[in-house]
């Protein structure tokens, strides 16, 4: 019990940052709590938030969250139930009741100062196109989609592009996703392995592996070695995009090819 | 071509929306009866029908699900649209109107009466809420959940099918049921088939442009209803204070990766953004009200209805926005000494306590899809 109890107590240090802006919502929150007389605002944004950080800290609500099936790691949602920005802001508006001018100036300089730009975050970036995606996706994307909308390509793409492929074309498949690149969830993956398992691609084992599971494409990021060169193992080279080659196989071709062929017989 | 596909997502995004909420007007009262509550309330039945219609298609239909569910959720859409336009039109020619779109208390709709010191803080709000939504629309912002819930709208779109693909390979797979009742991403798919846009673009691009300032709309419910002072003027500075001061806290906020304003701002089109920025707020807000105006009918068709869309962003976000309403709903029986609060408040969980009994019985197994 002690145990969850720190857990819990780390959780809410993560979420709050242990930041100078939680300093602002325990100071606004005790104003509130000396001064606020509305019966509705003191029971809303003073007790209320007190009983959920006590419930929130309280072994047993976690081993229940855990229990009815919700993901352990997004209990500091439970968190959210406690409106600090209300909080803080509400508490700032009172106590600059009849200096609203000044209270301006000196809030928003205390948030500014105290808080984390949310646009300076390594996440964000120039959006280069709507899809908000990268153009060199998108290029590739456009490249090996097959045109007939009922037939899917099969791609092994490098991991950085990995995200972002299937949000932009459903019909390229991937024989692995983001479920390879979270270490912590501990998939297992064969053609993986052959593509990113060592610095030097061998393009006879990545082959090998990749024909296991008929995909017809396979895409390296620039400047990636292998021990081989692919053309030699039987690959084309169909493209190059902002440095990623994309070679197709046409063995896996031929053989998905030979599907389609016969399912379109079939109807 | 462009301008069509702008006015379909007007369509779509506003005047539905808006439309629908209409219907909820009537059972509040006249004070309550706003533009912009008329919009919060049209999001929140949308969201509840939105569930109301898709679980049974994710749960019992395997192929050509997404079709399926536009073949119903477009035509009850536009329906409850109409119904709420007919119904607003009625009522204005047989009344004269609601006092709707005439002068609200601190509402933007009196600039020209506004004192100096409120149009400031009201341009200083309207200039950052602007800002965060040019930073949504110029800005991409990455998250590996993406490539998930991103996914989920494509396949619906382009696939025609609803969670029975694995979104990061392609492959097919039993329902997922963890988070196949969290029918967020199949609204931005909808959203992207009823406009003919793809549905990164909707999500990226687009919803972030409505979900930003619908937010601040129930901010702005909150702000007046927290600073309500006896002088017009006094309530518009201090409300429109509020509400710089909050649009700053978001854009400030990002002290951890876990904050509702990290995700407002960096994850608008997600599931679990809604549910921090919109399920949430709504449900204070709400509160805020019902403990003035309890018998307030229309209120709690609204708490029941959001507790049952809470779950369109996350089963999270139902269990949080019902544990909140019972929470409230004891704090005012106990402060007011009367059980009434908390009954009403429990039956307003019904729809929601319906969704998170379905849930579980999903998840561990006792239900087969």
């Amino acid at each position: 019990m002690y145990g969850i109890f720190m857990e819990s107590l780390v959780i809410f240090k993560l979420y709050t940052g242990l930041k100078l802006l939680f300093a602002l919502t325990l100071f606004a929150w005790i104003y509130l709590l000396i001064t606020e007389k509305e019966r509705r605002n003191r029971l809303m944004f003073v007790y209320a938030p007190l009983i959920i950080i006590l419930l929130f800290l309280f072994p047993l609500s976690r081993k229940y969250f855990v229990a009815a099936g919700l993901d352990g790691e997004t209990y500091y949602r439970v968190l959210w139930t406690i409106p600090m920005g209300i909080i803080t802001i509400f508490g700032f508006c009172r106590l600059f009741e009849r200096h609203r001018r000044i209270g301006l100036v000196v809030t928003a300089a205390l948030i500014i100062f105290c808080g984390k730009y949310v646009y300076k975050s390594e996440y964000i970036s120039k959006a280069e196109n709507l899809y908000h995606i990268p153009d060199t996706v998108v290029k590739i994307c456009d490249l090996i989609e097959p045109e007939n909308p009922d037939t899917r390509a099969s791609a092994v793409m490098p991991p950085e592009l990995i995200h972002y492929v299937r949000q932009y074309s459903a019909r390229i498949n991937m024989p692995y996703g983001r479920e390879m690149l979270v270490p912590q969830w501990k998939y297992d993956n064969a053609i993986y392995k052959a593509m990113e398992g060592t610095e030097v691609v061998d393009i006879d084992v990545l082959l090998k592996a990749t024909r296991d599971e008929y995909c017809q494409y396979i895409v390296l990021a620039p400047g990636r070695q292998t021990e081989q060169e692919p053309e030699e193992c039987g690959l084309v080279l169909v493209g190059e995009i902002d440095g990623y080659r994309i070679y197709e196989d046409p063995v896996s071709v031929k053989i998905v090819e030979s599907w389609q062929e016969y399912y379109e017989d079939e109807e | 071509m462009i301008l069509l596909k702008v006015f379909s997502l007007m369509i779509w995004l506003l005047v539905v929306p808006f439309c629908m909420g209409l219907l909820i007007l009537p059972l509040l009262e006249k004070q309550q009866r706003t533009p912009g509550i008329a919009l919060i309330g049209g999001y929140i039945l949308q969201f509840a029908l939105l569930e109301l219609i898709g679980i049974p298609v994710v749960v019992y239909v395997t192929y050509n699900g997404f079709s399926t569910f536009l073949k119903i959720f477009i035509p009850a859409l536009v329906l409850l649209a109409l119904l709420g336009a007919a119904l607003f039109w009625r009522r204005h020619s047989m009344e004269n109107g609601w006092g709707f779109l005439k002068e609200n208390q601190g509402s933007i709709y009196g600039f020209r009466k506004m004192g100096w010191e409120e149009r400031i803080m009201l341009l200083l709000f309207l200039g950052l809420v602007a800002f965060q939504m040019y930073m949504a629309f110029t800005r991409a912002s990455f998250d590996g959940d993406d490539a998930y819930y991103g996914v989920q709208a494509v396949v619906a779109q382009q696939v025609d099918t609803l969670y029975r693909i694995n979104p990061y390979t392609g492959r097919s797979t039993p329902v997922d049921v963890r988070h196949a009742l969290a029918m967020f991403p199949v609204w931005e798919a909808f959203l992207g088939s009823a406009s003919g846009v793809h549905a990164t673009i909707i999500c990226h691009s687009v919803v972030p442009l409505v979900l930003i300032p619908l937010t601040y709309t129930i901010y702005y419910q909150i702000g007046q209803a927290l600073l309500k002072k006896q002088d017009k003027h006094l309530t518009g500075s201090l409300t429109f204070l509020f509400m710089a001061l909050i649009a700053l806290w978001q854009i400030f906020g990002n002290v951890s990766l876990y904050t509702p304003e990290t995700f407002f701002l960096t994850r608008t089109w997600q599931g679990k953004s809604f549910a921090g920025n919109f399920i949430i707020p709504a449900v204070i807000w709400i509160f805020l009200k019902l403990y003035e105006e309890e018998r307030e009918k229309g209120l709690w068709v609204l708490l029941f209805c959001l507790n049952f869309a809470g779950g369109a962003s996350s089963s999270l976000a139902v269990l949080l926005s019902c544990l909140m309403t019972v929470g409230f709903g004891l704090l005012f029986a106990v402060s007011k000494k009367r059980i009434g609060i908390f009954i009403k408040a429990c039956l307003s969980c019904a729809g929601g306590g319906i969704y998170v009994l379905l849930y579980l019985l999903l998840t561990h197994g006792l239900l087969g899809v």
